[in-house]
């Protein structure tokens, strides 16, 4: 009865009630479709740095994090296999890695690079590696003097593949060591300065360039979900053998895990500002159609009903108006993601992206955790900004609705 | 009398008028802010990159911007200096010669670019001399001393003092070798930069990379950002007359940064989807308030039409009613925007665990937005017409009234 | 001299789902600076008569002319211009502009015309003075009686020296004493301005004003006396 009331409340004034709801509408759809493309964003930068052979999980020799250099390797991975052999869910991946700074030259250019020595069976599972070869092919298990380079990589140095390629490094002698390789394949990756920094021999190679035996520099873990991470740190962090450490992506990313923080805070303050625009509309449009019924609550009044009746009469109405802007909001929101889903395209922004680490490829993702925030923002704060009106109504007393013509 | 019955129609209903007055003002307050905040923080981007790394202006070998091939040189740079000593605006310039090599020290290697200056003139243009935070900046007349980068240094264990290899490709494809004495260790702030950058006396580069005088980067910087365009085509202009083997090209900075550039125009571009979002919520929300003051009013307007006022008279009532509303919020707006802006800008803001992050874009810990003329005006300006779109509604709305029914409305 | 020509006018309304018709075959001539009165229980069409009267609104059929010009059919801004120049409407419920002071409403309409402001201000004060309002000229509508109101209003419809003052129930809102101070001030304004004035009431004292009566019933004339 309150309900169907004050449902037909809203109705008298059609126009005024559809122009607000317009407002609520365009503000819970942008909160909704703009938090899930900026989330998109922070996850396509999230995805490159972690497929950017960070992983979710890495084992290390405790100092190689900050100084990552021959010196700090792991002589024997044996028991790392048998932990994480042991440990891991079957769906999850891992390998081992040799990750060392380098310069890679041939007769007319050198340039910076990052060696990585990899499996070449289980790295696929791990990172971009092997899943975008354009020419050539991949390294194979065996090969002792292929690499595998990227595009960028290969046009800044003028060469193609079937040409040598000579990579030094410091061995684990500290003296300069040297070995040359043979282009077998090229690679693609979403951003280019990744295809100029990454170049992949495979594991016995990298050792014997660095003059080691068995010795890796990483574990690199991948779980299904990111989700999993915490729990599957702590289980590993439990029996890591000593002198080694565990570090989660986070760990490993700490720029990114500070501005994604921030991020949270950024969503929430830009909510506030769009409800705060909104809420001006609410309160002056409640406040106009309280006023307007001045005579009818006073009349109410003057037949005995209480105040907070009346209150929670004009709560009711702007709870139903909210909810009915929240659902068309919601639905336009997800629509608008839904037809997105397909990714919007940035490649004309492309390098202004690569400068942020995204793809120029955005997937709109839309969290649960922020169409919670969004609806809760509009709903308890637009409750409770109504508030003012409804007060306002259960104040008027008959004597004065009946002076007002 | 018709605005000043406009504004008293304005202060009819105080209370609706200053709501709606606030929420015009917070979008303009808003606006400023935010937009002044940007503006800050791209000037702030800009200037570190073109003091760190471009100069305003540079001639170098085609492409060579792209691709950083040590046989793409610029053989005559005194020449191509005499000339730039004839550009009006530009008031210093300099040559550069970039390498890369593998630097070792006692206990560790690494890869990083070697970039030959003259240090007398460096001065003039970049800021590395001044970002010294150990030893001192390199001296004309050096030869095989180096200022480093911070966190190069770091990578490599060195300090003042130490000694570091230098092992790289020289312009011919020969070796290129030598042994440096680390001068100075620089912090420019920019992450990247300091990760990979080294500087050595520019002639001491010459003969290590035997560049049989040879450069890379003549760098020039103009007086001001907007002299650049004008400065730039006159070097272009007169480019042909430098005899060189591959082409030379003049670049400005915008174009060496197409990176930088372009995640300023996406800032700026989101930002300005957020920015019109914004005001079209505002602009529905104060809808009401324009709609109401024609609603609540019909019967007078049915009143004014039948003593004779035509209704263009009362559009016109109405839009001077929303100017005067709309007026009022944009200057609450202006105030409280300029206020705020002024007030942060001398306090900075410190953006918490952020910070790493946008150190790898130059930008210091401390931001500050910066007030201009464009800043304070753009967001006020859209504000008002998009407003003032809103009212159009209701005040062409009230032409479709009939004296008759509108005197019976309530 | 007629001033006021109606012929065979008819007016329906469709109300909901049923048409009434409010006016049927009002055929009518009012001469020049007369008194008229429209009589009438409510619901008998005298308000509607008026309306037609003043170009407020267009009849079902039928003409009417309004000092030699036919008015009916014609454009909205035709109507509104001989509205200002030929017509003084007094409402019964006062409609002032709640805005404005009462110099500023009888201003207001000559504002309208585009007379100077200089000679706007004198006239407006000297109408005011004639309606017995000196001194009261920078008082808001809300600061006036309900009496005060409606001489404002009386003020505002004759400062423009209109041909006719059409004026539809002026007293119903007020009590008999402050009415009659209102009609006296009226005569005295038909007398001293030779304006036309149409009433429309059905209070027996300012029938007792008129100089000619017309009794309306059912949205005919069933009664026409000149006194």
């Amino acid at each position: 009865m309150q309900l169907q009331l004050a449902w037909r409340n809203i109705w008298r004034n059609p126009r005024r009630t559809l122009i607000i709801l317009t407002a609520v509408v365009i503000g819970a759809w942008t909160m909704l479709f703009f938090g899930a493309l900026s989330r998109g964003m922070a996850e396509s930068m999230l995805t490159n740095s972690i497929n950017n052979l960070t992983g979710h999980i890495q084992i290390q020799k405790q100092g190689y994090r900050d100084d990552p250099v021959v010196e700090n390797r792991i002589n024997d991975p044996t028991p790392i296999k048998a932990l994480l052999d042991q440990d891991l869910p079957p769906e999850a991946k891992w390998a081992f890695r040799i990750e060392v700074n380098g310069v890679a030259s041939n007769a007319r250019n050198s340039k910076g690079v990052t060696i990585v020595g990899i499996d070449p069976d289980r790295e696929p599972d791990l990172s971009f590696y092997g899943q975008s070869v354009t020419e050539g092919r991949a390294l194979r298990p065996d090969d002792a003097h292929g690499i595998l380079v990227g595009q960028g990589l290969l046009d800044s140095m003028d060469t193609k593949p079937g040409r040598k390629i000579v990579l030094m490094t410091q061995g684990a002698d500290k003296e300069t060591a040297s070995r040359a390789f043979k282009i077998r394949g090229v690679y693609r990756a979403e951003l280019e300065a990744t295809e100029k920094r990454y170049v992949f021999v495979t594991l016995p190679a990298a050792r014997k360039l660095l003059g080691v035996k068995n010795a890796v520099t990483s574990a690199c873990i991948r779980l299904p979900e990111r989700e999993q991470v915490g729990p599957m740190a702590e289980t590993l962090g439990k029996h890591l053998p000593k002198g080694l450490s565990l570090l989660t992506w986070e760990d490993m990313l700490p720029l990114l895990t500070g501005y994604l923080s921030m991020f949270d805070s950024f969503m929430f303050l830009w909510y506030l500002v769009v409800f705060v625009a909104m809420g001006f509309g609410i309160v002056n449009t409640t406040l106009m159609a309280v006023l307007e019924r001045t005579r009818e609550f006073g009349l109410l009044k003057a037949l005995g009903m209480k105040p907070a009746r009346i209150v929670r009469g004009v709560l009711t109405e702007c709870l139903i108006l909210l909810l009915v802007g929240l659902v068309a909001g919601n639905a336009l929101g997800l629509l608008t993601v839904l037809v997105l889903s397909g990714g919007i395209d940035l490649s004309f922004m492309a390098e202004g992206s690569q400068y942020f680490g995204m793809s120029h490829l955005i997937f709109p993702k839309l969290m649960a955790r922020d169409v919670v925030a969004a609806n809760g923002v509009i709903l308890v704060l637009g409750l409770l900004v109504s508030l003012y009106p409804a007060l306002k109504a259960g104040r008027i007393t008959p004597v004065e609705a009946m002076a007002q013509t | 009398m018709e605005i000043l019955m406009a504004w008293r129609n304005v202060w009819r209903n105080p209370r609706r008028s200053v709501l709606t007055i606030l929420a015009i003002a917070f979008a303009c307050l808003l606006l400023i802010f935010m937009l002044s905040f940007q503006f800050g923080m791209y000037e702030v981007m800009i200037n570190a990159a073109v003091k760190v790394q471009t100069g305003h202006l540079q001639v170098i070998a085609k492409d060579y911007d792209k691709d950083m091939k040590m046989r793409w040189v610029v053989e005559d740079p005194q020449a191509v200096g005499d000339l730039m000593l004839a550009v009006p605006h530009i008031t210093a310039h300099t040559f550069r010669a970039n390498g890369f090599a593998l630097l070792s020290s006692r206990d560790r290697t690494y890869g990083g670019m070697v970039t030959g200056v003259l240090p007398a003139r460096e001065r003039e243009i970049s800021s590395t001399a001044s970002t010294i935070r150990q030893g001192a900046y390199l001296e004309p007349g050096d030869t095989n001393q180096a200022v480093v980068g911070s966190l190069l240094a770091k990578n490599l264990h060195i300090s003042v003092g130490d000694e570091l290899v230098l092992l790289g490709n020289a312009r011919d494809g020969s070796i290129a070798a030598t042994v440096l004495n680390v001068k100075g260790v620089f912090s420019s702030g920019m992450d990247e930069y300091d990760r990979s950058a080294i500087q050595i006396p520019l002639p001491y580069f010459q003969e290590v990379f035997a560049m049989r005088g040879a450069v890379h980067q003549v760098v020039a910087v103009c007086d001001s950002l907007t002299a650049v365009g004008p400065a730039q085509s006159t070097v272009t202009g007169n480019l042909p007359k430098v005899k060189s083997k591959r082409n030379l090209e003049c670049k400005s900075w915008d174009e060496l940064l197409p990176g930088l550039i372009q995640s300023i125009q996406m800032d700026l571009g989101g930002g300005i989807i957020f920015y019109l979002i914004l005001i079209v919520v505002v602009a529905f929300s104060i809808m009401n308030t324009f709609l109401m003051a024609v609603f609540e009013r019909t019967h007078e307007f049915g009143t004014l039409m039948a003593i004779g006022a035509k209704p263009a008279r009362l559009t016109k009532m109405l839009l001077y009613e929303s100017a005067f509303l709309t007026s009022c919020g944009i200057i609450l707006g202006i105030a409280a925007g300029c206020a705020l802006t002024i007030y942060v800008e001398s306090t900075g803001i410190t953006l918490g665990e952020a910070q790493g992050m946008l150190r790898q874009y130059g930008i210091p810990n401390v931001m500050r937005p910066e007030l201009s003329w464009l800043t304070a005006v753009t967001g006020p300006f859209v504000v008002f017409f998009i407003t003032m779109l809103t009212a159009l509604y209701p005040a062409f709305k009230v032409r479709k009234l009939k004296p008759v029914e509108a005197m019976h409305a309530i | 001299m007629s001033i006021v020509h109606i012929d065979n006018v008819t007016k329906t309304y469709r109300q909901g789902k049923v048409d009434v018709h409010a006016l049927s075959g009002i055929s009518l001539d009012i001469s020049k600076g007369g008194f008229t009165v429209l009589a009438g229980p409510s619901g008998s069409g005298k308000t509607t008569l008026l309306n037609l009267m003043g170009g407020l609104d267009n009849p079902t059929s039928g003409s009417i002319t309004l000092d030699g010009e036919v008015i009916t059919g014609l454009s909205q801004s035709r109507l509104a211009d001989m509205r200002l120049e030929k017509i003084g409407f007094v409402f019964q419920a006062y409609n002032l502009i709640p805005v404005l002071s009462a110099q500023e409403n009888v201003e207001y309409v000559m504002l309208m015309q585009g007379v100077p402001a200089k000679e706007r201000s004198e006239r407006a004060r000297a109408v005011l003075d004639d309606v017995g309002l000196e001194g009261k000229y920078s008082r808001r509508p809300a600061e006036l009686s309900g009496g005060q109101q409606q001489r404002v209003a009386v003020a505002r419809a004759i400062v423009s020296h209109p041909s006719i003052v059409l004026a539809d129930e002026p007293t119903a809102n007020l009590d008999s004493k402050t009415g009659q101070g209102l009609l006296e001030i009226m005569c005295e304004m038909n007398e001293k301005r030779n304006a036309t004035f149409i009433f429309s009431t059905h209070d027996q004292m300012v029938m007792d004003y008129a100089k000619r009566l017309v009794h309306l019933k059912d949205g005919r004339i069933v009664d026409d006396e000149t006194r």
